[in-house]
C-alpha cells in the first residue's frame, strides 16, 4: 500500500519565469516566496514520485482524436520543448519518469472504467516547466505527467475529473508498491484568457471566490458551483485549466485547501496562485 | 468566439499544431509561408488571413483560441513576451483594440 503524502495545485503561466520583472515588486515577491514555499511543503513530505495533472496546451493531444487524459509512460522527460524555450526562459532540464507507476495507472484505471490514453513521448511547455522550476529546482523527484484536455471541446466534466482523481487515489492506495510515497499535483489556472478579448485582464473576483470555495473543504459544493460555464466566463481560453485542480480534489475528500499565495498578476496575464491540502 | 467555437477540422489548426512541434517546419514557415499553407490545404480565406497576420479573422474562422497569441509569436518572436512586446501588441491591436484589421 503506497501512501499519498502530498496534494498541491498551482498556476503555471510562463510570465512567472519569462517576464516576471514586469510585475510590481510586491507581486514578484509574493509569488516567488509563495511558489518556493509550496516547493518546500512538497519536498518536506519526501515523495518518491509526483503524479502530475496539467492541461495539454494543444501541443500533444491532436484535434483528430483528443483524449480526456493521457499518461506519460516514459522513464525520462525533458523540457522545455524547443519552440517554447525562449518563451518560458528556464534552462533545459531533465527529470526522471516512472514507467512502473504510469503503467499501473493506465491499466488499473481501465479496470475502474476510466480510459487513460498513454504515450512515451510528450512535449513539455510551461505546463510542467514553470512548476518544476519553483517546486523541485534540482529536478530530483520523478514525475509521471498526465496531460489532460481542458480546452478542446468537449471538455471532461467536473464530476468526471473528480472521479478520475478519486480513482488515482485508490490506485495509489491499492496498487502501487508498499512504502512508496506519492505526491499528487495539479497545474493550471487561475483566470486567464489566451486567445480572447480579456487576454490582458485577470478576473480577481472569480479567482478569490474559487480559492475560497476550495478552502471550505466541501467537494460536493465545489462540483455544484465550480462549473465549466463559470470558468469560461472568467477567461475563455485558459481558466478551464482549473479542471485539473478538480482532479486532485478527488484525492483529498473534505480536507480544506490552504492557499499559500494569490496575485491577480495582470502583467503576467494570469491569476497566479497555489494551494495545498494537508494529507497527514 | 472561444474554445467552444473551435473548428477542429480546419486546416489552419492542424498546421499550427505542427508548427510548434517541429522546429524545421517552423523555420521553413518563417522563410516562406506559402508552400506550408499549400501543404496543409488551407482555404484561400485562411491563407489570406495568415498573409495579413489577421488574427481576428483566424479567430472567426475557428482557429483554436490558444493558437492566436502563438500565431503572433510565430511571426514576431516569443522571447520576453510581456504586455508591451511586439507579439503581445500585435495581438492586442487585432483582438482587443480592434484597431488594425476588421474581420
Amino acid at each position: 500500500m503506497a501512501q499519498l503524502v502530498s496534494t498541491i495545485a498551482l498556476s503555471h503561466a510562463p510570465g512567472l519565469t519569462g517576464w516576471l520583472d514586469k510585475a510590481p515588486k510586491e507581486e514578484q515577491d509574493s509569488l516567488v516566496n509563495g511558489f518556493s514555499e509550496l516547493g518546500r511543503i512538497l519536498r518536506d513530505t519526501r515523495p518518491d514520485v509526483i503524479i502530475g495533472v496539467a492541461n495539454d496546451h494543444v501541443l500533444n493531444l491532436e484535434f483528430q482524436n483528443t483524449p480526456d487524459f493521457c499518461v506519460g509512460t516514459s522513464d525520462k522527460w525533458e523540457g522545455p520543448a524547443e519552440w517554447f524555450k525562449d518563451w518560458v526562459a528556464v534552462p533545459h532540464y531533465e527529470v526522471a519518469g516512472n514507467k512502473q507507476v504510469a503503467d499501473t495507472l493506465v491499466n488499473a484505471a481501465g479496470r475502474e472504467g476510466i480510459r487513460f490514453a498513454f504515450r512515451d513521448k510528450l512535449l513539455f511547455d510551461d505546463n510542467w516547466s514553470v512548476p518544476l522550476y519553483y517546486l523541485t529546482p534540482d529536478y530530483d523527484i520523478p514525475l509521471v505527467p498526465i496531460h489532460m484536455n481542458c480546452v478542446v471541446p468537449p471538455l471532461p466534466q467536473p464530476e468526471y475529473c473528480y472521479r478520475v482523481g478519486q480513482t488515482i487515489a485508490k490506485i495509489v492506495r491499492d496498487e502501487l508498491p508498499d512504502d512508496m510515497r506519492v505526491a499528487f499535483m495539479a497545474t493550471g489556472g487561475l483566470s486567464h484568457d489566451p486567445g480572447g478579448p480579456k487576454y490582458f485582464d485577470v478576473d480577481e473576483k472569480f479567482d478569490r471566490w474559487f480559492l475560497g470555495l476550495l478552502e471550505e473543504g466541501d467537494p460536493e459544493k465545489v462540483l455544484r458551483e465550480a462549473t465549466i460555464d463559470k470558468m469560461v466566463a472568467a477567461g475563455d481560453g485558459g481558466t478551464s485549466e482549473l479542471l485539473a485542480w478538480l482532479v486532485t480534489m478527488g484525492a483529498v475528500g473534505d480536507r480544506p485547501a490552504k492557499t499559500v499565495c494569490y496575485e491577480p498578476a495582470v502583467e503576467l496575464r494570469c491569476g497566479m496562485g497555489c494551494v495545498y491540502w494537508d494529507m497527514s | 468566439m472561444g474554445i467552444m467555437n473551435t473548428n477542429r477540422t480546419l486546416p489552419s489548426n492542424l498546421m499550427v499544431f505542427e508548427l510548434r512541434r517541429d522546429l524545421t517546419l517552423f523555420q521553413r514557415f518563417r522563410q516562406n509561408i506559402e508552400p506550408i499553407m499549400e501543404m496543409y490545404g488551407l482555404s484561400e480565406e485562411e491563407k489570406q488571413a495568415f498573409r495579413d497576420e489577421n488574427i481576428k479573422k483566424l479567430s472567426e474562422l475557428g482557429v483554436h483560441p490558444y493558437f492566436l497569441p502563438q500565431i503572433s509569436r510565430i511571426f514576431h518572436g516569443s522571447a520576453y513576451n510581456h504586455n508591451n512586446s511586439e507579439a503581445a501588441q500585435v495581438y492586442a491591436r487585432n483582438m482587443v483594440d480592434g484597431a488594425d484589421q476588421e474581420g
